[in-house]
């Protein structure tokens, strides 16, 4: 009880008791916000490499996914070409369907068009004839190249 | 004392002075190597830290002249065990069960071999289907190592092996058109830099830049047709098994423009047994464009066209056929030692008369000779682009040790040798008006500069329209005029020439005794659309005409239907709306 009863201590007598606590308070929120931010940087940073790696190793799988795919395209225009030789028409005709050489050979004179060809992998087609001219750069360039232009030592 | 002290100064001084300059020394060096060689020291340590690869570009295409691949480029992998990993003989023969059938081994063999090996990494299967190298890989098998690589890809098979060649290992072209067109077809290598370990591997996950990224080499249109490739190569094969040939050579050429549409040779390789430690090397030749031979009969053509060109004879002028000529002491007589008495100039070509050409030559005499057999190309490379062609041997009067009995035997094509690419080049200046044009195999390719076409090139005129078309006539006399010529193709009118003489070339590129027996034709005569020219080799005596000529007879009138030409007569049965 006596313990109860004893004073508290007296605050110092340069500051009064709540401007103390205050300035106390204020202090420990900015070292904590300190501490915070710095906390908050190294988590940012950890994130930010993180996420670099994530990404990069995204980027590895997609390249490697667009590899297999241009691979696997590769090997079905291979495909196209391997089905469409005549290797393989004589094949199909003798094995397959067991037709034979003609012993006496008729010519028809047929009347239509050729089909145009369209079994070819494109790769495998002529390039095509470049497009038409451009239109010319200075329309597209931005607004400060333009007025650059204009001046005459440019 | 105070000179003691002096001392002590001096060395203190000394001392300091060596400091000085040291560290003087090394500042600068600091700063030579900051700010001068800095360069130099972070490429070194670039290269300590980064690894450098070269990616391989993607070779180009190689297609016949309607765009279809004769040999393209796949994916595929090289398949690796690593031996150390086998070294526990379950763990092998488990792998081995997955991998040996893959490859098409036996799995106690792989095991067998794969322990026996010298090496860490032992190469098991190179070019592995690009399909089964992925089952594989995701197979997983222990000490299985997949890299990942390309192959070259044939869909037509087999055909056309001679004239494209192929590639090696390290997909540099080594034969054909695979070498002679290297530079535009393998395009241009990249490289790939990235981070590595001290032992040189790569950093998983580690920085990875591409340094330059590979050019995919561009793709070759050729001026061949595969249909009519493999009808002369199928046809080819099928006479040398019949008579039992040596070898040969079909070369079918377009007369007007010089384009190739067929080009075969035999002896020559599968590419699909491809084997590269072959020590016949003269397999891989294109003895089409390679090899030199002598014309024989069929260059009587040329010596009429001198003649009739240079207006010394007509088709119709004669001389008497006493069966021998005679240069100084030296007899000339024909092939079958026949007398013909009076013969006209046509029936010099269609009985093939050497004694007429002999007596030609003589009208023409040897600087006029000469100079034709010149302006017909013989004794030049054609300019094809195609390695290998030689100009082919022609002596001629002002060569040393020639002689008159040289310009008798060179009329009717014997001591002349020219290449099969350039007796049929000659020839169709017949059908082509009397221009020679310059024969050319590429139509179009894509170069590191962009796509380049061909276009024909008319080297020069060599005879006068009028002649060209006289003997183009004579030629069909030959065909037409004999009764049961075995070129003669109904529905078609043909012009040619048969050719028999001594030399015939071996599978390993010697030349021997025997004989080789020809054929030249080309066909409509009134508006040739094909020239083709029927070589085969034989060890015993052959006659062109009984050996080649069927070849030209069995083929033409497919090609000739192919390329759209209509044959007259009843085989044309119906005509359409």
């Amino acid at each position: 009880m006596a313990a109860l009863q004893r004073h508290a201590l007296p605050f110092p007598k340069r500051l009064s008791a709540p401007k103390a606590i205050g300035r106390l308070r204020s202090g420990r929120l900015l070292l904590a916000g300190a501490v915070a931010l710095v906390v908050g940087a190294a988590l940012l940073q950890v994130n930010q490499f993180s996420q670099l790696t994530s990404t990069s190793y995204q980027i590895d799988q997609l390249n490697q996914q667009r590899a297999a795919t241009q691979a696997e395209n590769l090997q079905l225009e291979a495909d196209v070409a391997r089905l469409s030789s005549l290797a393989r028409v004589d094949w199909e005709a003798r094995v397959q369907l067991h037709m034979v050489p003609a012993e006496r050979k008729l010519y028809l004179d047929v009347n239509h068009a050729v089909p145009e060809r369209e079994t070819l992998p494109t790769r495998f087609l002529p390039p095509e004839k470049p497009a038409a001219a451009a239109p010319a750069a200075a329309t597209t360039d931005p607004l400060w190249k333009r007025l650059l232009k204009l001046l005459p030592f440019f | 004392m105070f000179g003691r002290q002096s001392r002590m100064n001096a060395r203190l001084t000394t001392l300091a002075l060596v400091f000085a300059v040291s560290g003087a020394g090394l500042a600068a060096r600091v700063a030579y190597i900051q700010l001068v060689d800095s360069g130099r020291y972070a490429a070194a340590a670039r290269n300590e830290h980064y690894g450098q690869q070269e990616v391989r570009a993607p070779r180009g295409a190689i297609l016949d002249r309607n765009g279809y691949p004769l040999a393209t480029t796949v994916d595929a992998f090289d398949v690796y065990i690593n031996r150390p990993d086998w070294q526990d003989l379950n763990a092998a023969q488990k792998a081995a069960a997955v991998i040996a059938p893959v490859i098409g081994q036996k799995p106690d063999i792989l095991v067998d071999e794969v322990r026996k090996a010298s090496t860490g990494l032992y190469f098991a299967y190179g070019g592995l289907d690009f399909n089964k190298g992925t089952s594989l890989r995701d197979a997983d098998a222990p000490g299985l190592r997949m890299v990942q690589t390309t192959k070259r890809f044939y869909p037509e098979g087999d055909v056309a092996s001679t004239l494209l060649g192929f590639v090696g290992r390290d997909h540099v072209g080594l034969a054909g058109i695979e070498a002679d067109f290297d530079r535009e077809l393998g395009g241009v290598p990249g490289t790939i830099y990235f981070e590595r370990d001290s032992i040189g591997n790569p950093i998983a996950f580690g920085s990875e830049r591409i340094g330059q990224k590979p050019k995919p080499g561009g793709n070759i249109r050729l001026t061949i047709d595969r249909y009519v490739q493999r009808l002369v190569e199928g046809e080819l094969d099928s006479q040398i098994e019949k008579t039992g040939a040596l070898g040969g050579t079909i070369i079918v050429m377009e007369p007007k423009t010089g384009a190739v549409l067929a080009m075969a040779s035999r002896p020559g390789f599968k590419l699909s047994e491809l084997d590269l430690n072959n020590p016949n090397q003269a397999l891989f030749r294109n003895r089409a464009v390679t090899d030199v031979y002598e014309p024989g009969s069929v260059f009587k053509t040329v010596t009429t066209a001198a003649a009739v060109d240079l207006g010394l004879v007509t088709p119709e002028s004669t001389y008497n056929d006493t069966g021998v000529a005679y240069i100084g002491t030296s007899a000339i007589h024909n092939w079958d030692f026949s007398v013909n008495g009076t013969t006209t100039v046509t029936q010099i070509l269609q009985r093939s008369l050497n004694t007429g050409a002999v007596w030609m030559s003589g009208l023409l005499g040897p600087d006029n000779f000469y100079h034709y057999v010149q302006q017909f190309g013989i004794g030049q490379a054609t300019g094809i682009g195609l390695g290998g062609e030689p100009e082919g041997l022609v002596r001629t009067n002002q060569s040393p040790y020639w002689s008159p009995v040289d310009l008798a035997t060179n009329s009717f094509g014997q001591g002349i040798a020219a290449t099969p690419l350039q007796v049929i080049t000659a020839i169709a200046s017949f059908a082509n008006g009397g221009k020679l044009m310059r024969p050319y195999i590429v139509e179009e390719m894509d170069t590191p500069e962009g796509p380049r076409s061909f276009t024909p090139v008319v080297v020069r005129q060599v005879v006068k329209e009028e002649t060209a078309n006289t003997l183009a006539d004579m030629m069909n006399q030959v065909v037409e005029g004999i009764p049961g010529h075995l070129a003669a193709i109904k529905g078609y009118h043909v012009a040619g020439k048969t050719g028999t003489t001594t030399g015939a070339t071996l599978a390993d590129g010697a030349v021997h005794d025997g004989n080789v027996a020809s054929f030249i034709g080309f066909a409509p005569v009134n508006d040739p659309k094909m020239i083709m020219l029927v070589k085969l080799d034989f060890k015993e005596d052959r006659l062109g005409g009984q050996v080649s000529a069927p070849v030209f007879a069995d083929i033409a009138p497919s090609i000739l239907a192919y390329l759209g030409v209509r044959p007259d007569g009843p085989q044309l049965v119906t005509t359409g709306p």
